[in-house]
């Protein structure tokens, strides 16, 4: 493990020096909160953010890419960009759910080798938090404001310092190569860490997680409650798209002029058409089953197929929800 | 690592269409017969009785089929693909020619457990187009080097009317050879008709096939397995000796894109084929 500090104000040295063979990827106002941008060593980092609108997600599976085209001699994929990647300014909640999504797509059988090309050119830097947001409840989902896991890096605030502690041997090895931009971290500082990670802690929501997969199996798809719940749903699918352990997608193919190519697109399960085959017959009709498959897939089908729930208590969908609905109130209301 | 198009699960091989069969009247019902374009590519091709592999027409998109073909026809893989007006994938099919050039990926999902059905009475019960498969494993549990491996083999199989059924021809060389007790039926003859008339699941209940000993793999549409269920339970099949074949909308075929599940269970890569008895603890027994 290697530890070290570097003042803020230092942070475009290591940009610069970051950029001489790869990308740097930090936190900046875009106006619309805090957004996770390609940055230059003169940018002006964001660092009062709760976390980013967009979840990390999108820079291993983005909204939409071309994954490959129609040639003559059959099917050629579109390679993903070469080069190193450094995010940083990841919230643990987002780190922690890349260690879901690895369980998705990178697995014995199938491997999805776009997601696999980018999570390993990728080396994620995240940053505890200080001031967790109301709609925050990681501590409930297995979480924590300096949760380690997903992250090859994780960085705290301490005053006008950051605090770095590698997690991985690439973190390390990033740590190692960079090693004159960075100070060796004094004992307050440590200490301050550990003192700041308990206190945002305390101000993190809690929601009832105790027993709730055996409760939610319980409620079946025809129970009343899912469609009182759907009821007030738009079923806009921001919550999906502003997941960060949302993995659903679809293929298609179209064309563009005359090039022939395969597309892979973010889709959500709470779109009537998710499941709507050919023939026009559709397995979940009704938006409540819609609902539920969301919920269950999150905190049921996920624990029993990875042993996960596929939560981190980000909040996204709670707030920016238009119609108000609350994933925290949903699980209590449903498994009561 | 930039994705390679070996390791690249998302991308189709191309395959030229080589023959083109008409199956029914309404002419909605087409087998492709398909070559593939690079010896490699059908050696990686490996399938068993009852997976399926996704067709894709540049273009217009890709659609989950089930393989109608044996794994012994060494040469092609076949098809039987209903068109749908509301089917983009399957209209665009419909609409091609002989010696068009489609995609194909796959074999993927479970298959039928042959394995252990050998040495066993064998009953097929199907209905309609989803009898593609089952096909396959007809086709396959026939060829001579197989044959001795199964015991008994009854299979009833049923359309709507005489022009609806698949795969006529091969029908008739079952009927008359002796290597399998074939039953065809149509829930309404016309005046051409000589063979048997009757919903599936009541000729299944006339002709009683002993569940001695037996496995029943059955495929047909809900309304037909709902019916199905009953009489092979009275002629004694445990839900753990009923297996059966499910749909579902996909995409990937490979469990990721979230399209497919049954519960924790995804169609395209736990399935399709299950038991009757991991049905009732999926979803109830429902279709």
């Amino acid at each position: 493990m290697a530890q070290g500090s570097i003042k803020k104000a230092d942070l475009g040295k290591l940009i610069e020096a970051v950029r001489r063979d790869g990308r740097f990827f930090g936190p900046i106002d875009q106006g619309d909160g805090a957004c996770l941008a390609e940055v230059t060593p003169d940018a002006v980092l964001k660092l009062d953010y709760a976390n980013f609108t967009l979840p990390p997600k999108r820079m291993f599976f983005p909204r939409s890419e071309v994954i490959a085209t129609h040639e003559a001699s059959g099917m050629a994929a579109v390679p993903v960009q070469e080069g190193q990647v450094v995010l940083f300014g990841v919230r643990p909640c987002d780190a922690l759910a890349l260690t879901y999504l690895d369980k998705v797509f990178v697995d014995k059988q199938f491997t999805d080798p776009y997601y696999r090309s980018r999570r390993e050119r990728t080396l994620v830097i995240s940053l505890a938090c200080r001031e967790p947001a109301a709609t925050c409840f990681c501590t409930s989902v297995h979480g924590a404001p300096d949760g380690r896991a997903g992250a090859d890096i994780l960085a705290v605030e301490v005053g006008e310092a950051l605090v770095l502690e590698s997690l991985t041997k690439a973190g390390e090895a990033f740590m190692t190569h960079h090693a004159k931009l960075f100070a060796s971290p004094t004992p307050a500082q440590r200490t301050a860490c550990d003192a700041q990670a308990s206190e945002a802690a305390k101000k993190v929501s809690a929601v009832p997680i105790d027993g709730l997969k055996a409760k939610l199996s319980g409620c079946a798809e025809n129970a009343g409650v899912w469609d009182d719940i759907a009821e007030r749903c738009l079923a806009c699918g921001v919550c999906t798209y502003l997941c960060p352990t949302c993995h659903c997608f679809g293929l298609y193919d179209e064309q563009v002029g005359q090039t022939m190519r395969r597309v892979r697109a973010q889709d959500a399960c709470t779109f009537p058409t998710f499941t709507q085959e050919a023939s026009g017959h559709n397995p979940r009709t009704r938006h409540g089953m819609r609902m539920r498959q969301r919920v269950m897939h999150k905190f049921c089908y996920a624990t029993e197929n990875f042993g996960d729930i596929f939560c981190v208590g980000c909040g996204r969908c709670v707030a920016s929800c238009p119609a108000h609905l609350d994933i925290r109130e949903t699980i209590t209301e449903v498994s009561q | 690592m930039s994705p390679s198009v070996a390791a690249n699960p998302y991308l189709a091989h191309p395959v030229t269409i080589r023959k083109i069969i008409i199956e029914n009247e309404a002419k909605d019902l087409k087998t492709f017969r398909l070559e593939f374009c690079n010896a490699s590519d059908r050696a990686g091709f490996r399938h068993e009785c009852g997976q399926f592999a996704m067709l894709s027409v540049p273009g217009a998109g890709e659609s989950p089929i089930g393989i109608a073909s044996s794994p012994l026809d060494a040469e092609y893989i076949e098809f039987t693909v209903k068109r749908y007006a509301t089917g983009a994938v399957s209209s665009a099919l419909h609409a091609m020619d002989e010696g068009d050039r489609i995609g194909v990926r796959g074999p993927y999902g479970n298959s039928y457990p042959l394995a252990q059905m050998e040495g066993k009475n064998i009953v097929i019960v199907s209905g309609g187009f989803a009898f593609t498969t089952l096909r396959a494993t007809i086709r396959y549990m026939l060829d001579k080097r197989n044959r001795a491996r199964f015991g008994k083999i009854v299979a009833i199989y049923g359309s709507r009317s005489p022009g609806e059924l698949l795969y006529k021809d091969e029908l008739k060389l079952w009927q008359e050879s002796g290597d399998i007790d074939m039953h065809v039926t149509v829930d309404k003859a016309d005046q051409g008709w000589t063979g048997r008339e009757g919903f599936v699941p009541t000729v299944l209940g006339e002709v009683k096939p002993s569940s001695d000993n037996a496995v029943a793999l059955v495929c047909g549409p809900p309304i037909m397995l709902k019916f199905t269920m009953k009489p092979l339970l009275e002629l004694g099949f445990a839900p753990d000796r009923i297996i059966t074949s499910l749909e579902r909308r996909m995409s990937c075929g490979i469990g990721k894109c979230g399209r497919c599940n049954i519960g924790a269970k995804y169609v395209c890569k736990d399935g399709p084929v299950f038991t009757y008895q991991q049905m009732q603890e999926l979803c109830g027994g429902q279709f």
